[in-house]
């Protein structure tokens, strides 16, 4: 029994029946924007704490929390340092974050595992069509790992390994909603950004559009409002393959923008008038079906890995912009103006100025598939991985466009490639993205040195680009930049 | 026949024959190349399972050290297959990646890798034998299983290897992949290797193994210190085993998927 540090800091505690362990690192960073009209980001520090610790064979715990002093955030809410599990908008600065704390429970041939935790379903890199149980943190455009963009979800999970394969349930009682920047940052989603003016074809001209933020309504403590998933997985003849269920809310952003247009009426005789639009994004969730499959082989010297999921009532935001005129036509424009004008003269010309809500409908159900195959080739030192994923809207509508899908399609192809040198103290990696719809690309080349085993340097840069402002990464076309992080671990 | 010959992983990963052939001469009788390398690997051979702790250095040309900590787990099955797993305790950016090998006669291995970063296990091609693992001198060649029938042996003749008498032997493998030959040093008094040097398929003298600190661990002489030193980078890789244990009766659960996410 005694305290002892291993070789990379960390330090354990080992007696007959309990063994704790306790690491992390501390790690600085920074990042140079390309484009100087573009929100700053200031330089960060974060220190990541990873506590385990084995009770017996049959229990362990772990926690991994991350306090951070975030460059992102640019207007800081002094609330309380730990961030919530019921808010979209976690503007705290410094903040703290729970990011997985569980208690393992191990029988002969179950395992229980209750607590804030990550899953992991599906086999494609980066973007997993069955992987829904865990919303995700958009801070950073979504240009960071899987596993930092997964927020915890206090959650149930119990597997059983049987002969005849082995069953994953998950049960996640309350909906831990993803997180956004606000407005003002660097990431925040263009397309969550109501167009400055609405140009229309009628009597009132342009109409300005203000636009607000609202936080998420979470939904009730009610057991109609958990969600949860199921996954068989089974290895046959040199494939892993795994079915899955999940029913729960979307992961992705959808709104609902409830609009107040406010119409001045300046003068009657000439019926000279405008109107300006208030408008509030407010988040929506939906409960969604999705069924999935996936797999993942070797065949020669590759690895061929392949998921599939079909959405069943999946939600999606359809553009902003086409909602707004499709609210403001003409023939809407006169009901209103009807309406105004009857309070007009009911007040004897004194409420010239009056405001009328409207509620567009944003928020678009379609059922949906989403599908892709990935490729590995290992060789030494380097490794390569390509993907090709697409999702597929069947009943896709041209009047009503929705964001991020063209023509009912959406089809990325990635690469990773890693190339390690000297005994893998230096690591050189390009990841990229295209989009074939939207040609649109993102681009992070990033080298990372060890000058110890405890000390690591990364330097890397973000590049994106789109010809549309409002596709996935286009909305970002001017977020190109370099970064630069040096992390010690303990 | 299957068997391990390059035992160096027998150690580290444990990838061991099952059923050996028949009696082979004992001490004293003269011996064929073929019948020194199968006692020997007979003796290295005896255990159904082990367990061990690995230190493993890497070393730069300039002498730089990295240390990475490892626990490994073998066990033999029937019809000479084989499972093992790989526990990366140590440094931290890779503590809790997990590899597991199940190997079969006659088939390509099936290998598995967890990394804790993915939270995600992915199967892996078991090509590429011939590249770096880990960034070591050794190959996953080196790691895998051999059988020794795949090899044609010569007795050179008897040299001393810090001062301990050795048989040197040349094994020319019958379907030239990833080495042209190898020449083992094998000790007299043990049957236990002390030194293999390895030629590339051009016939180029590419590394050097060491093998020492034998430690008989029940019963079973066990080298517990091996070096690899490679002739061409000037790179180093050692491994010092810890804490090892034979025929403990592990279970087949541990050479699961269930138990790679789980740990050590």
């Amino acid at each position: 029994m005694g305290i002892y540090p291993l070789q990379a800091g960390a330090y354990e505690y080992e007696g007959e029946t309990l063994m704790l362990s306790l690491g992390g690192y501390l790690q600085s960073g920074a990042r140079y924007a390309f484009y100087s009209d573009t929100p700053d980001e200031y330089p960060s520090i974060e220190l990541g704490i990873d506590l385990n610790a084995d009770i017996g064979s049959k229990t362990s715990f772990k926690m991994f929390i991350q306090v951070q002093d975030d460059g992102k955030v640019i207007a800081p809410d002094n609330g309380l340092l730990f961030n919530e599990f019921n808010k979209i908008f976690q503007d705290k600065n410094p903040s703290i974050d729970i990011d997985e704390a569980y208690l393992d429970l191990f029988t002969e041939n179950m395992d229980f595992r209750i607590g804030i935790q990550k899953f992991a379903w599906g086999r494609l890199d980066e973007i997993n069509p069955t992987d829904n149980l865990n919303t995700e943190d958009f801070t950073q455009g979504g240009t960071n790992e899987e596993n930092d963009r997964k927020i915890g979800a206090p959650a149930v999970k119990t597997t059983m390994y049987t002969d005849l394969a082995n069953i994953e349930f998950a049960w996640i009682p309350q909906y831990v909603p993803y997180r956004l920047s606000t407005s003002e940052e660097r990431w925040f989603p263009g397309v969550l950004k109501p167009p400055g003016v609405i140009a229309t074809d009628t009597a009132a001209g342009d109409i300005p559009v203000m636009s607000f933020y609202q936080d998420i309504e979470m939904p009730g403590r009610y057991m109609s409002y958990s969600q949860y998933g199921v996954r068989v997985s089974k290895y046959i003849g040199g494939f892993d393959v795994s079915l899955s269920f999940y029913r729960g809310y979307n992961t992705i952003p959808i709104t609902s923008g409830p609009t107040d247009l406010t119409i001045e009426l300046r003068d009657l005789l000439s019926l000279d008038y405008s109107i300006s639009a208030k408008t509030t994004l407010v988040p929506e969730i939906h409960k969604m079906n999705v069924y999935g499959f996936d797999f993942t082989t070797t065949a020669g010297s590759f690895t061929i890995r392949g998921e599939y999921a079909y959405y069943k009532n999946k939600y999606f935001n359809r553009k902003l912009d086409s909602v707004l005129k499709e609210e403001l036509t003409q023939e809407k424009q006169d009901n209103i103006m009807d309406d105004f004008m009857k309070a007009y003269i009911d007040s004897e010309g004194n409420e010239s100025v009056q405001t009328f809500r409207i509620e567009p409908a944003i928020a678009l159900q379609k059922d949906s598939m989403k599908y892709g195959i990935g490729i590995d080739y290992i060789y030494g030192d380097t490794s390569i991985s390509v993907q090709a994923i697409q999702e597929f809207v069947p009943d896709y509508d041209d009047e009503r466009p929705i964001y991020f899908i063209k023509d009912g399609f959406d089809t990325v192809l990635t690469v990773s490639f890693k190339q390690f040198f000297l005994q893998n103290i230096l690591e050189a990696n390009l990841d990229g993205a295209y989009n074939l719809e939207f040609k649109e690309y993102l681009i992070k080349p990033s080298v990372r040195y060890k000058f110890t085993e405890t000390l690591h340097f990364t330097l890397g840069a973000i590049f994106l680009d789109g010809k549309e402002h409002d596709s996935l990464i286009g909305q970002f076309q001017k977020n190109d930049e370099m970064f630069a992080t040096l992390k010690c671990y303990f | 026949m299957k068997v391990r010959y390059l035992w160096v992983l027998f150690i580290c990963t444990g990838f061991v024959l099952g059923n050996l052939m028949a009696a082979v001469p004992g001490f004293g009788a003269e011996m064929t190349a073929y019948e020194i390398v199968k006692k020997s690997e007979d003796l290295l051979d005896q255990a159904k399972d082990s367990q061990m702790d690995i230190l493993m250095t890497l070393i730069n040309k300039n002498g730089n050290r990295r240390e990475q900590n490892l626990a490994a787990y073998i066990k033999k099955g029937e019809d000479d297959s084989s499972k093992s797993m790989l526990f990366f305790l140590s440094p931290a950016d890779v503590k809790g990646t997990s590899f597991l090998v199940w190997s079969e006669p006659g088939k390509d291995d099936q290998q598995w890798l967890y990394l804790p970063a993915l939270k995600r296990i992915r199967q892996i091609s078991a090509s590429g034998k011939g590249e770096s693992f880990m960034g070591t001198e050794f190959t996953f060649f080196d790691m895998g299983s051999h059988d020794i029938d795949d090899y044609t042996f010569t007795l050179l003749g008897e040299e001393d290897v810090n001062n301990e008498q050795c048989y040197t032997i040349e094994a020319i493998p019958k379907k030239v992949e990833f080495y042209n030959k190898i020449v083992l040093w094998i000790r007299k008094g043990n049957f236990i290797p002390a030194r293999a040097d390895f030629y590339d398929t051009k016939g180029a003298y590419l590394k050097q193994g060491i093998f020492s600190d034998v430690q008989n661990i029940q019963g079973i002489n066990t080298p517990t210190h091996i070096e690899m030193h490679n002739q061409l980078n000037k790179r180093s890789t050692t491994l010092d085993m810890t804490n090892i244990v034979y025929d403990k009766g592990l279970q087949d659960d541990i050479f699961t998927q269930r138990y790679m996410k789980r740990g050590k």
